[in-house]
């Protein structure tokens, strides 16, 4: 019981002491691009962020023109470069503004294949057509006029934004590109001269920024995620999810140079979240279960419907979070589908999380996503995503994975066809966990951080492979699965203790002809899982069918309702996106 | 004399008129969002390669305008473009409702009429592009991959998607399958000697044949089964006389109507090839695209092989525009 006092005393003193206002951060995120005095440059983040405090316009009108005579980037071009144009107002030379002009006839932007890449490319499309909105086909590189490519632009924005507050989003949870969401938005919040389109950006603003607050431990983002870089999955502060956490909440730690998106967050909208949100961000005083219903990416190929529904499960408390989505092929290549991942005061070059993988790599998983001809696409793939074909790859959901979550305690099935590349499952045991303990009865403990003991089932033999720092659980077996159970260090007077509570678990399982499993949780639910059926929670077959947009204490959304409530104590707030109103 | 003066009359208009236009991306070292090398239309102008138009990474099928072949039109990822003028001035004709364009056939008996096969389905236009029809809305799976319009029967389209050869027989409204139900359709062709000869290429499944008029395709079980098959062509100076390109079996090539064929690959670097062509102009010379190797020529029907330029490219797609 003390030692439970003296963590919430520390919690409740690091939340507290001398956090910088949002104000504060903001300006040292903008800062550190507008007084950046290192060597070199960085290109068109520091022109947009200078323009922004109104310094160097010189500099930034000749390093413009200097950058605009070979564009590069596509969708990823045009977002920086709007920004200027619209932090411009005034103190760039004739000669750079008529560069920037110009660059929008001679330049093709590609539109890309995924919807931050869409949003991006909209976004920027929409504000430029609004910025010359009298331009001819003749000035623009698609041969399209101002007003045509603007309602082009708004078409697809409400389109999107219609899909995602009745289905959810397509890249949904993503670390990393949550900020390829939010900078555009940001952009129409600010920029946007028609009141409907920015009163919907502001909402949608809003609506981003719920999805993630939730699902945060310290700042990060946790639970399945759409896409995620091995970098950041691994060590869970490494990307950008941690310099929002820090910008809105105050929580975690900001990289050492703001990501870019953040960046063009604040030099447009900079929107600062309202109470309810800073509330459901930072108290993690209760436990909780989060459910969220998302999209899977467009499935051009191999099923009936272009999207299949997400169904996602986050428990979440002051010292770990457990998060899962159902399992399969849902995204292409960054998939992450289940995890646990603890507190620790500090995460930076910490590796926090816990999980396991089918390391699936298939031409059909490509070609369901992506229109590639057959040959030569894995090849293309692993130019950029490296560990795509690899057998020890750790990234990547599976179609021959599937997932069940009660609370803390999750399952996992695997049953692999004869013949697929990479046959085995890989499990991540971090060079963070404590006191790894393989105990004779099959199940293994470890302690992550001085918050969290984790105990998981391998259900067939396995072998230990060096992993960087870390190793990887490697069990070469068609039909497997792993059982996984969470519980807080301050439940147990010692990681014995809670084995030992473990292991008076009911545990039955078979792998052969299918996996199968029946586990009653350290919670009390009784969990029965067979790979291929619904699971049952205490005899009960999951509902998915009336499975939340948002669900929990404190998101509430139902599929196609476009509105979204959210609630705190006493205090109530929803969006509604079908009247474009906000009350609370 | 008067034999000779008739093959110079025969060969005038081909010779001095068609040019030698591809669609390729210089891919080796791209990603979406990084420095793009010269990609896009590039056109042959006496053995020399000129990019027009546009820099872009994916423009995978190109035809053109048969009343105005200065015009082409372009399937990009970004959608459907009009490339007036040559290749030089672009005009988008499609919005955000259609993305990652696989082919593009235009209508030789009617050129306001165009149709583009898409990730999602097949779309016609009627009036040049200013407005679009859905033709996909019946088919059990969208994703629709070639697309070629009957030159002799405007209104029959046929159509290779995932599930196998598609035929309508009016403009689009209707569908039957015609053959190779099941596997994925890579290509599609239209003999120019004889219209009712179709060939149809799969991933996998090797070459599907029609003789008659598209109504069945039935595999010819002889090429490419296992591998994949990228493009056919058909020789306009010798009727028996038909190219595949693959990835396995590089080039291919029948001197018999497609009874038997030889892999023709002495001088590729290797037999990885998107795209193949006959030149009009030159009885028994062909072109290969090579996988990130560029274009080749052979003057012998295949059987050697030399550099052509475009090195280090694919070439997805490519057409003589007279």
């Amino acid at each position: 019981m003390k030692y439970a006092v003296l963590l919430s005393l520390l919690f409740a003193g690091h939340a507290s002491a001398a956090v910088p206002t949002f104000q504060q951060r903001a300006d040292a995120m903008i800062d550190a691009y507008a007084h950046y005095n290192g060597p070199g440059d960085y290109g068109y983040a520091e022109i947009a962020a200078r323009l922004k405090r109104h310094e160097q316009p010189e500099w930034c009108s000749k390093k413009l023109e200097e950058l605009l005579a070979a564009p590069t980037g596509d969708m990823f071009w045009m977002f920086p470069v709007t920004a200027i144009a619209y932090l411009d107002q005034g103190q760039l030379s004739d000669s750079a503004r008529q560069s920037l002009r110009r660059v929008w006839k001679t330049y093709m932007p590609y539109r890309g294949d995924t919807e931050n890449h869409f949003l991006l490319y909209y976004s920027c499309l929409y504000l430029m057509a609004q910025y010359w909105p009298d331009a001819g086909p003749e000035s623009w590189y698609n041969g399209k006029t101002s007003q045509a490519n603007m309602e082009e632009a708004r078409q697809w924005i409400e389109s999107w934004v219609k899909l995602t507050t009745t289905r959810g989003q397509g890249e949904y949870d993503s670390p990393h590109y949550m900020g390829v969401y939010l900078l555009p938005i940001s952009y129409l919040a600010a920029w946007a001269k028609d009141p409907v389109m920015k009163n919907r950006a502001q909402m949608m603003l809003e609506y981003l920024i719920a999805d993630y607050a939730p699902e945060n431990l310290d700042g990060l983002f946790v639970g399945a995620h759409a896409r995620i870089y091995e970098e950041q999955l691994v060590e869970r502060w490494n990307g950008v999810s941690t310099d929002f956490g820090w910008l809105w909440f105050g929580l975690g730690h900001p990289l050492k140079l703001p990501a870019n998106y953040v960046l063009y967050y604040l030099l447009a909208s900079a929107f600062e979240p309202p109470e309810i949100l800073k509330k459901i961000a930072t108290d993690r005083s209760k436990p909780y279960t989060h459910y969220e219903r998302k999209r899977t990416r467009n499935r051009w190929r191999f099923y009936d419907d272009l999207h299949g529904p997400v169904y996602k499960t986050t428990y979440v408390r002051r010292e770990y979070s457990v998060g899962s989505d159902q399992g399969g092929a849902l995204q292409p290549i960054q998939e992450h589908s289940w995890d646990v991942t603890w507190h620790v005061p500090d995460a930076q070059g910490i590796q926090n999380t816990f999980f396991f993988n089918h390391p699936y790599s298939s031409m059909k998983e490509l070609q369901t996503f992506f229109v590639f001809p057959p040959d030569g696409a894995i090849e293309g793939i692993i130019k950029s995503k490296k560990t795509y074909d690899s057998p020890d790859k750790i990234l990547g959901g599976s179609a021959y994975e599937k997932i069940v979550q009660d609370q803390d305690a999750l399952v996992a099935l695997y049953n692999i066809p004869a013949g697929t590349r990479f046959p085995q499952i890989n499990g991540f045991f971090s060079k963070d966990l404590k006191e790894i303990t393989e105990d004779r009865s099959g199940w293994i403990f470890m302690r992550g951080g001085d918050s969290t003991y984790i105990a998981c089932r391998p259900l067939q033999p396995y072998d230990w492979k060096p992993f960087g720092e870390s190793k990887r659980l490697f069990s070469p077996y068609l039909q497997n699965g792993v059982v996984v159970q969470a519980a807080a260090a301050n439940e147990f007077s010692s990681l014995a203790a809670f084995g030992a509570a473990i292991k008076a678990l009911s545990l039955e399982f078979e792998t052969s002809p299918t996996p199968r499993v029946k586990f009653r949780s350290l919670r009390g639910t009784l969990i029965e899982f067979t790979y291929g059926e619904t699971p049952r929670l205490n005899g009960k077959p999951i509902d998915y069918a009336h499975w939340p947009l948002f669900g929990g204490p404190f998101l509430q959304a139902d599929v196609d309702s476009e509105s979204l409530t959210m609630t705190y104590g006493s205090m109530k707030r929803t969006l509604d996106f079908k009247h474009l109103t906000i009350t609370d | 004399m008067r034999f000779l003066v008739a093959l110079w009359l025969l060969s005038l208009p081909v010779a001095a008129q068609s040019t030698l236009a591809v669609c390729a991306s210089n891919s080796k070292d791209y990603v979406v969002g990084a420095k793009l090398p010269p990609s896009g239309v590039f056109l042959n102008e006496n053995g020399h390669w000129r990019h027009v138009g546009f820099n872009q990474p994916f423009i995978v099928a190109l035809d053109y305008d048969p009343a105005d072949p200065s015009t082409l039109y372009l399937a990009a990822g970004n959608g459907l473009f009009r490339a007036a003028k040559h290749g030089e001035e672009w005009t988008q004709l499609t919005g955000s409702d259609v993305t990652e364009l696989r082919d593009v056939s235009v209508d030789p008996t009617d050129p306001k009429t165009i149709y583009f096969a898409y990730s999602h389905g097949i779309r016609v236009t009627h009036d040049r592009g200013q407005t679009w029809e859905e033709l996909a809305a019946t088919l059990h799976r969208r994703y629709t991959e070639a697309v070629r319009v009957d030159r002799a029967q405007s209104k029959r389209i046929v159509i290779g998607g995932e599930e196998g050869v598609f035929r309508s027989e009016d403009g689009g409204k209707t569908w039957l399958i015609a053959g190779a139900a099941g596997f994925q359709i890579l290509r599609i062709e239209q003999s120019p000697q004889h219209a009712c000869e179709w060939l149809a290429t799969t991933q996998g499944a090797g070459l599907f044949a029609s003789h008659d008029c598209a109504k069945t395709f039935e595999n010819s079980g002889r090429i490419g089964v296992g591998r994949d098959l990228y493009s056919i062509s058909f020789d306009p100076t010798n009727a028996l006389r038909i190219a595949l390109g693959g990835w396995g079996p590089g080039v291919a090539i029948s001197e018999d109507g497609g009874k038997t064929w030889h892999e023709r690959n002495h001088g590729l670097p290797r037999p990885d090839v998107w795209s193949v062509i006959f030149d009009p102009n030159h009885a028994g010379r062909i072109y290969a695209s090579v996988q990130e190797e560029g274009m080749y020529v052979s003057d012998d029907a295949g059987l050697t092989w030399k550099p052509a330029g475009l090195e280090g490219s694919v070439a997805w797609r490519m057409k003589f525009i007279p």
